[in-house]
């Protein structure tokens, strides 16, 4: 898929901050995820699983989903921009969040306890629930994040018609030579 | 945006898929054959023990909504990654849902049924159940799902021929601004706003890239963005298709909007009156009413818009023709000679006559006629591979020839007669003067030098010898004030570079004494299917352009704003008056 995506030009360029975006959307995406796991009764199973307070466990969780999206932001980078499918894309990254966080690895850690019923639903759902919502907040909340165009033309200046990988090789020979 | 999806289309799909499974799967039931209940499994979830016909009811909505979701994925990622049969497609796409089902979600969904909030798990609750009969089913049924998805979801873009459609449903009221007063630039910074309008499979299908890439719905916000990027010039293309609904019939509604947008925005428009596409009504190039049917609409078009002085009356006549009837993707879509010369005569001389009806509404109309410069290099001296490249290095400027009343050599008058084109018909273009205020714009892309190998196959050969060499070739053979009127870059990557360097030749050509009058990055945003020449409607989006689909820039956008803030003094070629007599001045020398 990154292959696909890179072919289609997601590098984001000098204007676009997609890891902070990622943060930011990831963080808001909680409040209905966490809503949802309430409303299932799995964030209090999830707390026993794990031994820790609600508390700690739903801060550890923001956390953790903050910086799922940010890691979201810096795969799909320019990608994630896009308004109309962004949702799904948020949404296929929750599934696979569920796939190896609750599935695998929340069972390992907890030494061979998973949430199962009601609770393994609201599990499933509120993690797919947290990427469309973080998938479809991301160009939302990074449009204002842009950088202004004026500020981050200067790097992409005459020098830009070189070689750069060449200008790069050249550079490392010469230093080599030199030392 | 990474692909261009017709969400209304997926669904259906994926829904249809989804009941065609269930469909077949209750029949087997019935029939004493219970295959994997998947709707019993999600709608027991809800109403463990509830009457059939509520389980069944919310199983079957969550079985079809994943089913949609599916398919969204599908349109997204899979689709025309393989050039298969579209059934074919959804089929081998339908192992990855299956797989993850079988995998994954299946074990998950039997825990979820548990009645108990926590269980303890080990490697057998992880691992799947290969059980033959579960595994069978979950396989068939998301065979059948592929089956029915994959041939239901086909061209996202683009529609249907012969309906009547109005881009002014998409797209939003103009609110009249305060006028910006339009500056006379120096030099033409330009850009463009991607327009084909072919038809494909037959004439069936019409490709639209101004639907594609969404220009309809956000006209506004591009023209603002041309605005920010600092473009003086902008090449658009009006849909002719859909204004020219048959003799003395137009639909303005939507240009009605956008053009006065445009001139109270100071954006100096270059219009663009067809390209590559006609009406329904007159269905291709090979319709010996084209040129006095176009002439009509660019009287109608300056008539309405007479603030217009910037025209290109045909673009790309070569590659228009070529397309249409020699490589047999778009429109008529014939591959023979005769045909080939009969679109070109119709071309240039529609481009005549419009040139002409247009002057009789604006006597200082200045046209841009944009065309694709090609080059052909023979791999070896073998006499036919030479004689092929010589040939196609006549044939590329055949409609430019008619156009400009330029003779053309004996052994193209010879192939102009064999296919088909009347003595009376060339010297109709030969008797001709060309108008005055004329640019040739000469258009260039990385595959625009072509080697004739040694089988006497056409090749790409990358830059060869570039814009430079090959735009002097234009300019030697027609003495005409240029114009670079297109170029972008498929890999996005790319496109600083491949910019740099297309202005550095302009430069160096300027320096060389060519009158060139523009700079073009062409498109304002990215384009559409263009890697397959518009012959597929995919729906895969190049990124060409200075912006996204998002319209988010892209560095090739910030690189041109800062060209243009670079270089924006340049010797004055396009001001009233004195531009003629400079370009005057540099023919005879």
């Amino acid at each position: 898929m990154t292959g696909f995506l890179s072919a289609h030009g997601y590098d984001p360029g000098p204007t676009q901050r997609p890891a902070l975006a990622g943060l930011l959307s990831g963080a808001a995406a909680t409040i209905p995820a966490t809503a949802l796991l309430h409303g299932f009764g799995a964030l209090e199973v999830e707390a026993e699983i794990v031994g820790r307070s609600i508390a700690v466990t739903l801060a550890a969780g923001c956390a953790i989903m903050a910086l799922a999206g940010a890691s979201y932001g810096r795969l799909f980078r320019r990608a994630a921009n896009d308004r109309r499918g962004g949702w799904l894309i948020g949404a296929a990254y929750g599934f696979a969040l569920w796939a190896a966080g609750a599935v695998m690895i929340l069972p390992l850690v907890s030494g061979g306890t998973a949430p199962a019923g009601m609770a393994a639903i609201g599990v499933y759902l509120s993690l797919v629930l947290w990427g469309a919502a973080m998938g479809w907040l991301f160009p939302r909340v990074h449009r204002p994040l842009h950088k202004s165009t004026d500020a981050t033309a200067s790097g992409l200046g005459p020098a830009a018609a070189a070689n750069q990988e060449r200008l790069r090789q050249s550079k490392r020979r010469n230093g080599s030579r030199l030392r | 945006m990474i692909r261009v999806v017709s969400l209304r289309k997926a669904i259906v799909a994926g829904m249809a898929g989804a009941a065609a499974w269930e469909a077949v799967f209750r029949a087997l039931e019935l029939s004493g054959a219970p295959m994997f209940d998947i709707v019993r499994g999600l709608g027991t979830l809800a109403f463990p023990n509830g009457p059939v016909l509520a389980w069944w009811a919310v199983g079957m909505a969550a079985h079809l909504f994943v089913g949609a979701l599916w398919a969204i994925f599908y349109a997204y990622f899979f689709w025309s990654r393989f050039d298969w049969p579209p059934a074919l497609q959804g089929v081998a796409f339908s192992l990855l849902p299956a797989l993850l089902a079988i995998g994954i979600a299946g074990p998950q969904l039997a825990t979820m049924h548990v009645d108990a909030l926590t269980i303890p798990v080990g490697l057998e609750t992880l691992l799947p159940n290969f059980e033959l009969r579960t595994t069978a089913g979950m396989l068939l049924g998301h065979a059948i799902y592929g089956t029915v998805l994959g041939a239901l979801y086909t061209h996202p873009v683009g529609y249907r021929t012969g309906r009547h459609r109005t881009p002014v449903r998409q797209s939003s009221a103009y609110v009249p601004s305060t006028p910006v007063e339009a500056s006379v630039p120096a030099f033409a910074f330009a850009t463009g706003i991607e327009c084909s309008y072919p038809t494909i499979e037959q004439g069936r299908w019409r490709q639209d890239q101004m639907e594609a890439t969404g220009h309809y719905r956000h006209w506004r916000r591009d023209f603002e963005l041309v605005r920010e990027i600092g473009v003086t010039h902008l090449r658009y293309g009006p849909p002719l298709h859909l204004i020219f609904l048959g003799p003395d019939r137009y639909d303005w509604s939507f240009t009605d909007r956008v053009m006065p947008a445009l001139r109270d925005l100071g954006i100096e428009a270059i219009v663009d009156l067809c390209h590559f596409g006609v009406p329904d009504w007159l269905e291709n190039f090979q319709n010996p009413q084209i040129p006095e049917a176009l002439r009509d609409y660019a009287r109608a078009f300056a008539a309405r818009y007479p603030w217009v002085r910037f025209y290109t009356p045909v673009n790309e006549m070569f590659v228009c023709a070529k397309l249409s009837a020699l490589d047999g993707v778009w429109n008529e879509q014939r591959r023979d000679e005769r045909s080939f010369v009969t679109a070109v005569t119709h071309l240039a001389k529609a481009n005549i006559l419009m040139m002409d009806a247009i002057l009789e509404e604006r006597e200082d109309a200045i046209f841009i006629h944009s065309e694709s410069s090609e080059f052909y290099q023979a791999c070896c001296p073998d006499a036919e591979i030479v004689r092929i490249a010589a040939f196609e290095n006549e044939r590329r400027f055949l409609p430019l020839d008619l156009l400009y009343a330029h003779p053309v050599s004996d052994m193209m008058r010879d192939h102009l007669r064999t296919h088909g084109m009347t003595a009376d018909d060339y010297e109709w273009f030969q008797d001709r003067q060309p108008p005055r205020r004329v640019i040739l714009g000469v258009d260039y892309y990385e595959w625009n030098e072509k080697l004739v190998d040694s089988d006497g196959n056409v090749r790409s050969l990358g830059e060869l010898f570039g814009w430079y060499v090959i735009a002097q070739q234009y300019w030697e053979r027609y003495r005409l004030p240029l114009m670079h009127t297109e170029t972008n870059r498929l890999d996005a990557r790319q496109g600083p570079r491949w910019l740099w360097r297309q202005w550095h030749n302009v430069q160096l050509l300027r320096k060389a004494g060519v009158p060139i009058v523009g700079f073009t990055w062409y498109s304002l945003v990215d384009q559409v299917d263009w890697e397959r020449a518009l012959g597929k409607a995919n729906g895969t989006v190049n990124p060409v352009g200075l912006y996204d689909l998002n319209r988010d820039v892209r560095p090739v956008g910030l690189a041109y704003k800062h060209l243009i803030e670079l270089h924006s003094p340049q010797p004055d070629f396009l001001g009233t008056g004195a531009w003629t007599d400079e370009i005057e001045d540099r023919k005879r020398a």
